[in-house]
């Protein structure tokens, strides 16, 4: 690493014009961080043209502002009103949205910031120091090893919930099937799409969540809350308290390092990310039955891996000029657009920019520590307005969230009979996370898979050679059979008790 | 304080409806024939994400037409069936000129040799306009993969797998047609668009690829991928050193080019307002730098040479498909 180069991005930064291109970049990228479906990518397609007249330097820390900010801006609504706006948030919602009913929505928002500053930075950290080094690593992360990664997450997804776990696998099954409408990307055959054309893209992951959180809960909320006076919730505490940011440190630190190793992968690794950080803290905590009824980690967790994962997207950017995700993809535009190519070169041609915006990460984000933290405030008061006037304001951000994703209104009408699914769901006690996230994860295992039938000439024994993918999977077995080994030594142990009171284990049997 | 927080949940929306719609309609542009064109803003659909070339490309002649005619040309991206959901809006539209779009000719060539008949975009729903540009492919391999000429692949022993940017684009018909003719065993292995496809052979889990000048040219120019073809009918300007398939004597030529379409009937003052708008766009430093970042080779052509070239490849496809026994759409 250039030292010098390193440096002067950071007076670069510094310059006024450029600090005021990354506040209005995070402010903008916050802002529509709260509405779901306008994402990043879209809004950077629209500033483009602006971006025309001003320095390249600050162009881009303004785009890249927009798009960390909107990771910020993105728990507000998973946490306040149960819809996340990207796969990424889904894990959110279990306990964030459960910690608001209690009151505890202020330290739902502070602990979501103070992750998610301490994930970016050590990402930023991950960023300066070792980028080249992870960009190789992800180059050999293949399609087996995509297969595999999925296969662990659709796992994972099955035993996050703290409902019924085979109600829990049904809903993932459904999910799984879901996934599967649109053009067969293979075949070019069609696949549930009923002769339409608006299902051959396959449903966007925004429209089935906004149905069947946002749009589930509010009909669920009008049926339960129908003749009952309005109670405000309370908004007991709304700083994290001493306690809250103890339970959550170790959660934060493990986040930071899931979120910026997965966050490398493109396509999948910031929602990776934040599933096998909350998966992590359920499998290590002493009492795993807390999570989904508000743990504070079970928030902790996945906002900062999901934060260090969308720091992290920047390497392929920066080092490969592979574009991670579609905001990614933007910026490579919009960096063409500016007349400078990102690629392996960067580096060496364009030190000032290259630098300048990671080093204007670092204080980009601060910023937005700095401004979330008074913000939660404010935003915690939304929970005190009465459901008649609050159950229209989250349709109203729903439709037009899930229009601006692709400028069509047969989505928005997808998104209400999701919403009509999500409702009959809970009346009947199931949970619509493990069914978005299976949705999610669907196509990524069976594109991976397909794939790397096809790299392997159809010989599937690949897939365990493969050092990565091998590794992977033998996680998957140990974790698959995890219960029963469980359950067997439990009865051994039982068994043992049985046949010698005087055993020390007597103690531990009746709990097991 | 409620209402500080409905202000903000309104100001987002708000600032995102601003954002998406921020056009001021002046018609002072135009003053020829009896009706003043454009009436208002004039929407401009892209069958593509935002980010890709097919956006960007939109994007670079909406900004030179609204600075021609002094309307808003607002890019609407509809993304889907590799296009067709974008052309349906066109084609439906009133034929006043006011719903337009750059199309891709895979769409109304390559396409249809891998979906159903049901599902085929047909141009004689529109009026082409004007040409744009071309957008070249490129075959490259990595450089572990022990390749470095066309005739390495000929003599290759093993079957040779080769990314594609997906079923129905021309990556996959010429590189697909590369290597029947050239009688390699090959197997295409189907990406979701250039990038992953670029990750695939940069990471050695693909042999080779065919992908898009301009998302390969940094990692042939630092090294990192070695080219070994281009599919145009010469060579690309910004790889001047790759030679094309015919000169490598294979009987392979595919490009990608984009042109302006209207809705079938429009008025011909309008369509003239438009291709001379276009025109001077063309002419400004602005696009022309914009090309050459973006590594596209000008193709402003008439729009009756753009249809008698869609004609002649949608044909030429046809018939080396079924003479070559390749199968788009089974992969």
């Amino acid at each position: 690493m250039d030292v010098n180069a390193f440096l002067d991005g950071f007076g670069l930064v510094t310059e006024p014009q450029n600090l005021l291109y990354c506040l209005i970049g995070v402010l903008i990228g916050m802002l529509i961080g709260v509405l779901p479906g306008l994402g990043p990518a879209a809004t950077i397609a629209i500033l483009l043209p602006i971006t025309y007249s001003i320095d390249p330097v600050s162009a881009i820390i303004m785009l890249a502002g927009i798009y960390y900010g909107a990771q910020y801006g993105g728990t507000i609504t998973s946490v306040l009103l149960r819809l996340p706006g990207e796969a990424s948030s889904v894990v959110t919602v279990f306990d964030g949205f459960a910690l608001a009913k209690q009151g505890k929505a202020g330290t739902a928002l502070g602990i979501a910031a103070i992750g998610s500053f301490v994930g970016a930075t050590v990402s930023i950290l991950g960023l300066t120091l070792v980028a080249p080094l992870i960009a190789g690593w992800a180059l050999s992360f293949g399609d087996p090893e995509y297969a595999a990664l999925a296969l662990l997450g659709v796992l994972l997804v099955a035993t996050i919930g703290n409902g019924n776990k085979l109600k829990a696998m049904i809903a993932a099954a459904l999910g799984l099937l879901l996934a599967t409408v649109g053009r067969d990307s293979f075949s070019g055959a069609e696949r549930f799409t009923f002769g339409s054309l608006q299902l051959t893209e396959g449903i966007d992951f925004v429209v089935v969540a906004m149905g069947l959180f946002g749009v589930g809960e509010i009909l669920y909320n009008l049926e339960e809350r129908h003749g009952k006076p309005h109670v405000p919730a309370a908004v007991a505490n709304i700083w994290p308290s001493r306690k809250d940011l103890k339970q959550s440190s170790g959660a934060i630190g493990r986040g930071s390092l899931i979120g910026f190793v997965l966050g490398v992968l493109p396509g999948g690794g910031a929602v990776m990310s934040s599933l096998a950080a909350y998966a992590t803290e359920k499998r290590i905590s002493k009492k795993p039955e807390r999570f989904g009824r508000g743990a504070i980690e079970g928030v902790a967790a996945p906002e900062t891996a999901n934060n260090a994962a969308a720091t992290s997207s920047f390497i392929p950017l920066l080092t490969l000029g592979i574009p991670a995700n579609a905001s990614m993809a933007m910026l490579f535009g919009a960096l063409l657009i500016l007349g400078i190519s990102p690629g392996p070169q960067l580096v060496d041609e364009r030190p000032d920019l290259f630098w300048g915006v990671i080093n204007s990460m670092y204080i980009g984000n601060l910023i937005l520590l700095v401004l979330s933290i008074p913000l939660v405030g404010i935003f915690v008061r939304i929970l005190r307005v009465r459901p008649a006037i609050l159950a229209p304001i989250t349709a109203l951000i729903t439709i037009l969230g899930v229009y601006t994703i692709n400028n069509s209104t047969f989505d928005i009408f997808v998104m209400i009979v999701f919403g009509l699914i999500g409702y009959l769901m809970k009346k009947v006690g199931f949970e619509p996370g493990p069914m978005v996230l299976a949705f999610v994860l669907g196509s990524i295992v069976e594109d991976g898979f397909r794939r790397s039938m096809l790299i392997f000439d159809g010989d599937p024994t690949g897939f365990f050679t493969r050092p990565i993918s091998g590794t992977i999977l033998a996680a998957f077995v140990l974790v698959a059979l995890w219960p029963a080994v469980k359950a067997i030594r439990a009865r051994r142990r039982a068994a043992t008790a049985a046949a010698a009171p005087t055993d020390r284990d007597h103690v531990d049997t009746p709990t097991r | 304080m409620r209402t500080t927080t409905h202000l903000l949940a309104a100001t987002a929306g708000v600032a995102a409806l601003a954002l998406s719609a921020c056009g001021v309609s002046n018609t002072a542009g135009g003053g020829s024939g009896g009706e003043e064109y454009p009436s208002g803003n004039v929407e401009m659909y892209v069958g593509a994400s935002a980010g890709g070339s097919s956006d960007l490309i939109s994007r670079a002649v909406s900004k030179g037409l609204a600075d021609e005619l002094g309307a808003s040309f607002p890019v609407i991206n509809q993304e889907g069936a590799n296009g067709a959901l974008a052309a349906n809006k066109v084609a439906k539209a009133k034929a006043d000129g006011q719903t337009i779009a750059i199309q891709n000719a895979s769409l109304f060539a390559i396409t249809p040799l891998a979906v159903s008949e049901d599902e085929v975009t047909n141009l004689d729903d529109f009026d082409v306009v004007q040409g744009v540009s071309r957008d070249d492919y490129v075959m490259v391999t990595g450089p572990k993969s022990g390749f470095k000429t066309l005739d390495d692949i000929k003599a290759a022993k093993k079957k040779v797998t080769y990314g594609t940017t997906g079923v129905g684009t021309g990556a996959q018909l010429s590189c697909g047609l590369t290597y029947a003719s050239a009688g390699v065993d090959a197997e295409a292995v189907p990406f979701d668009g250039g990038a992953p496809a670029l990750t695939a052979v940069l990471g050695n889990q693909v042999d080779t690829a065919c992908i898009q000048v301009g998302e390969a040219i940094e990692n042939i120019e630092s090294g990192k991928l070695t080219p070994l073809s281009v599919f145009g009918p010469e060579r690309v300007e910004y790889l001047p050193d790759v030679p094309t398939a015919k000169e490598q004597g294979l009987d392979v030529e595919v490009a990608q080019y984009r042109f302006m379409t209207v809705p079938k009937g429009t008025p011909d003052e309008v369509k003239d307002a438009i291709a001379e708008a276009m025109q001077a766009t063309f002419k400004t430093e602005e696009y022309q730098a914009f090309n050459e970042q973006n590594s596209l080779t000008p193709m402003e052509i008439s729009g009756d040479e753009v249809v008698a070239q869609l004609e002649e490849d949608k044909k030429r496809f046809a018939d080396m498909v079924e003479q070559y026994g390749l199968d788009l759409g089974a992969s």
